[in-house]
């Protein structure tokens, strides 16, 4: 972090050779594009970098910190441009590419992911994804469902909790 | 908002779609309340674990010089930003005294709730020259803890054919939460089939931030708003306020440094 703070440029393509595939892999699941996951990921690092000296590593993991950051400048980006291709509700068929060396940590994020989406229903499954690889507010969801927001908040709530629980005890970084 | 129900919502939160209202309630609430932040940075972590569900894609070669090159640019224009925690303390003193001059109450900066009606007509009855004024009074009287704490005041001119007027001010700092605070007034009642309004900072170098949304004024056609921003508003120099087609309602710099007096905290 003090690397990045300096601008110290081994310590940026340390801090992007970990995190940089899989904060492209969620810019390319989310924004639809190669394009704006390679645009999404370099505002990701030089936000990380804007705000490297708020990051308190005993309040919480750098890959979630990191993560959170590329998620929200995703949905923000989603919600500001309309017409941006939006990504398929696929999720588990997803099949992860042949891994290469040095991807021990990411495989077990993966898997860690995995795990958690597993704990869910198949319509659990598609709310999460709706909301998390969509962007779509409980409320857009169920305008477009027809059916209760009360219902989509309580299927939201449910649905986190299970993967919360499912890799409770295990993290990682 | 109490924890009941902020508890409500941190799940739409963790995953970032709550509204930027919603969302600035549940950011507030969470500076204070340390068992409703246990349970966000849990669901934040469940969130952040769902980010590697994506499929893996290999990013083309060059991206890592783009972002290298990206962040030395940003690091190398602006001084890096400095360590020292942002201790509580010393955000919740900088609200204080931000939202007790600013007249929106310490309990809609801190609960969410709207500020009390003699409080808004008061705003509404300021012109914008009055409340330039207020924000440089504030800056005298909030106890800034940093001395490298920056103020930024500027005044909201109307866009042609436009009317009403307003002020703004932000809070720069590399050891608190940077703030903006931007208040609108005199809007012209044919101006309001317009709304919501948003309001965005912006910097030379065209990146844009949101400090919030109006979604209606008061009889004085006026409005004030807050936002905590985790992003440094460092080179974010203009205010631009939009009607619900994207056109300028008002705009202005955020030109005046304000002397910031340093007292030991």
């Amino acid at each position: 972090m003090e690397g990045l703070l300096a601008g110290n440029d081994d310590a940026i393509r340390a801090l992007y050779g970990r995190f940089g595939r899989p904060v492209y892999s969620l810019g390319l699941r989310l924004l639809g594009t190669r394009e704006a996951a390679e645009e999404l990921t370099q505002d990701v690092f030089v936000m990380a970098w804007r705000k490297a000296a708020r990051f308190d590593p005993s309040r919480g993991r750098l890959s979630t910190w990191l993560m959170t950051i590329a998620h929200n400048l995703a949905v923000d980006r989603l919600r500001r441009e309309t017409g941006v291709t939006r990504p398929t509700l696929v999720l588990v068929d997803e099949v992860p590419d042949a891994p290469g060396v040095d991807e021990e940590s990411l495989l077990i994020e993966r898997d860690a992911a995995m795990r958690a989406l597993e704990a869910l229903t198949d319509t659990e499954r598609r709310l999460i994804a709706r909301a998390y690889f969509r962007g779509l507010t409980a409320r857009e969801i169920a305008e477009a469902d027809g059916i209760p927001l009360g219902t989509v908040k309580t299927r939201l709530r449910a649905a986190m909790i299970k993967v919360r629980k499912a890799n409770a005890g295990k993290e990682l970084m | 908002m109490n924890c009941a129900g902020i508890r409500d919502q941190l799940s739409e939160h963790a995953l970032g779609i709550l509204s930027v209202r919603d969302a600035s309630a549940v950011d507030r609430h969470l500076q204070w309340c340390a068992a409703c932040r246990k349970e966000a940075g849990d669901l934040q972590r469940a969130t952040a674990t769902l980010a590697f569900s994506a499929a893996p894609a290999e990013p083309p070669a060059d991206l890592a010089d783009r972002v290298v090159a990206d962040v030395r640019e940003v690091a190398g224009v602006r001084a890096a930003p400095h360590a020292p925690r942002r201790t509580r303390w010393a955000t919740a003193a900088v609200v204080a005294g931000f939202v007790a001059l600013s007249g929106l109450g310490w309990g809609a900066a801190m609960a969410g709730r709207a500020a009390r009606f003699e409080e808004r007509a008061d705003v509404a009855t300021r012109d914008q020259r009055t409340a330039l004024e207020e924000f440089r009074r504030l800056v005298g009287t909030v106890e800034f803890s940093d001395p490298q704490d920056q103020v930024f005041i500027g005044r909201l001119a109307p866009a042609q054919g436009s009317g009403g007027g307003g002020a703004a001010m932000t809070l720069v700092s590399p050891s608190i939460i940077d703030m903006a605070i931007v208040m609108v007034n005199g809007v012209p009642p044919e101006r309001w089939d317009t709304l919501p309004f948003t309001v965005h900072l912006t910097s030379p170098d065209g990146q844009r931030l949101k400090v919030g949304r109006i979604a209606s004024l008061d009889s004085g056609g006026a409005e004030t708003i807050s936002q905590q921003f985790n992003d440094d508003l460092t080179g974010f120099d203009r205010v631009v306020v939009l009607d619900a087609r994207g056109r300028v309602v008002m705009e202005g710099p955020l030109a005046t440094k304000a002397d910031v007096a340093s007292p030991s905290p």
